[in-house]
């Protein structure tokens, strides 16, 4: 019987490890491969005609249409940057400079990948449609509640994530190996 | 001691586990890129994608601020190609082998301005390029690709969401197929 126990328990653990890393791994927990600038990553060999095996694996899990290394590379941010999770009953104001690229798209999603932005609004904010100060810089809300400059009005409860899509940007494709900026993401309120 | 060895035993074919997992699910994956897009169509026959809409689901991870259009090729017999005048505005290609893997992409920002015209071959079809057996057209984009069936995907960006149906229409009009010899 203590025989059939710790064999119980030596497969257990086996199982555990196996399918929890694989899980992880797949997941957006993704660790190897990963280019990391504050709450923002991104896994330039995903647009690999060579990907690593754990790309390959979660391109196959996602079966999604990911951008060649020559078309651009998307960042995904699950916190901001304090590091707690993106909650939609809270508004996030994102501050700073983008690599340079032709133009970037930013999209709210669920989960679950769908798009969260209000019904009949706008579903992303996009480089070339945003209002700047003079020098350049820029502000982008995502919220519930109306927000100045540029907002990106989103519906909903629960967590989401933000995706920046650089398109045709030499950072990480090609020629760049690095990043040097991307904006900022400070909670600013939450509640009603 | 036995316990810590056991633990350790367990922790290792945990680690076994785990890479047969990564390893083996691309084989046993049953919705994958390809299975999608093949869903979409006949071969040799452009699909342009409807847009994304809030709330809905996108499978596909599409940017709702651009527009899509795809195509699958098979080279077993002759090469492929794809060729269309497209607006003036952002666009990129991207060729997709089975796998899901992007084995050649591009945007029209290297040169090619708003003519798109791309031959795919496969190894066997470049050797008979290089030895002049295969005729192609003058500007013909050569592109080898290691596997016969792919698809191409086309993306654009248009201006305004306001004129979209105007570029999914010039999307429509991509011609894709293969070379006749």
């Amino acid at each position: 019987m203590r025989f059939v126990l710790k064999l119980l328990g030596f497969v257990a653990v086996a199982l555990i490890v196996g399918f929890g890393l694989s899980y992880y791994a797949l997941s957006d927990g993704r660790v190897l491969g990963a280019v990391r600038v504050g709450p923002w990553a991104a896994w330039p060999a995903m647009g690999s005609s060579a990907p690593d095996p754990y790309t390959r694996a979660y391109l196959v899990r996602a079966g999604a249409l990911q951008l060649g290394q020559s078309e651009g590379i998307v960042f995904t941010a699950l916190s901001d940057s304090d590091g707690h999770p993106l909650d939609r009953n809270c508004r996030y104001r994102l501050e700073g400079a983008t690599p340079v690229a032709s133009f970037w798209t930013l999209v709210a999603l669920a989960p679950d990948g769908s798009n969260i932005a209000t019904r009949g609004g706008q579903q992303a904010l996009q480089s070339r449609h945003i209002a700047r100060a003079n020098d350049g810089s820029m502000a982008l809300y995502v919220s519930r509640t109306l927000a100045p400059e540029n907002w990106l009005e989103i519906d909903g409860t629960g967590a989401f994530e933000l995706q920046l899509t650089l398109y045709d940007t030499s950072n990480l494709s090609g020629s760049g190996t690095s990043v040097q900026a991307l904006p900022s993401i400070s909670k600013e309120a939450c509640g009603a | 001691m036995r316990f810590l060895l056991g633990l350790g035993a367990a922790i290792v074919l945990g680690l076994i586990l785990h890479l047969a997992v990564i390893l083996a699910l691309p084989a046993f994956a049953s919705q994958t890129t390809w299975s999608r897009i093949e869903a979409l169509g006949p071969a040799n026959h452009v699909v342009v994608l409807p847009p994304v809409a809030a709330g809905a689901p996108n499978p596909l991870h599409l940017d709702p601020e651009l527009a899509y259009a795809v195509c699958r090729v098979n080279l077993a017999q002759r090469p492929g190609v794809v060729s269309g005048v497209l607006p003036n505005a952002f666009w990129s290609l991207a060729i997709f082998n089975k796998a899901g893997d992007v084995t050649y992409s591009t945007t029209n920002r290297d040169g090619i301005g708003q003519n798109l015209n791309l031959g795919i071959f496969n190894a066997d079809q470049t050797h008979l390029l290089a030895e002049q057996q295969i005729d192609v057209a003058d500007g013909l984009l050569i592109v080898e690709s290691n596997s016969n069936d792919v698809f191409v995907l086309v993306r654009i960006a248009p201006p305004h969401q306001a004129e979209r149906a105007r570029y999914e229409q010039a999307l429509s009009k991509i011609v894709c197929g293969n070379i006749r010899q």
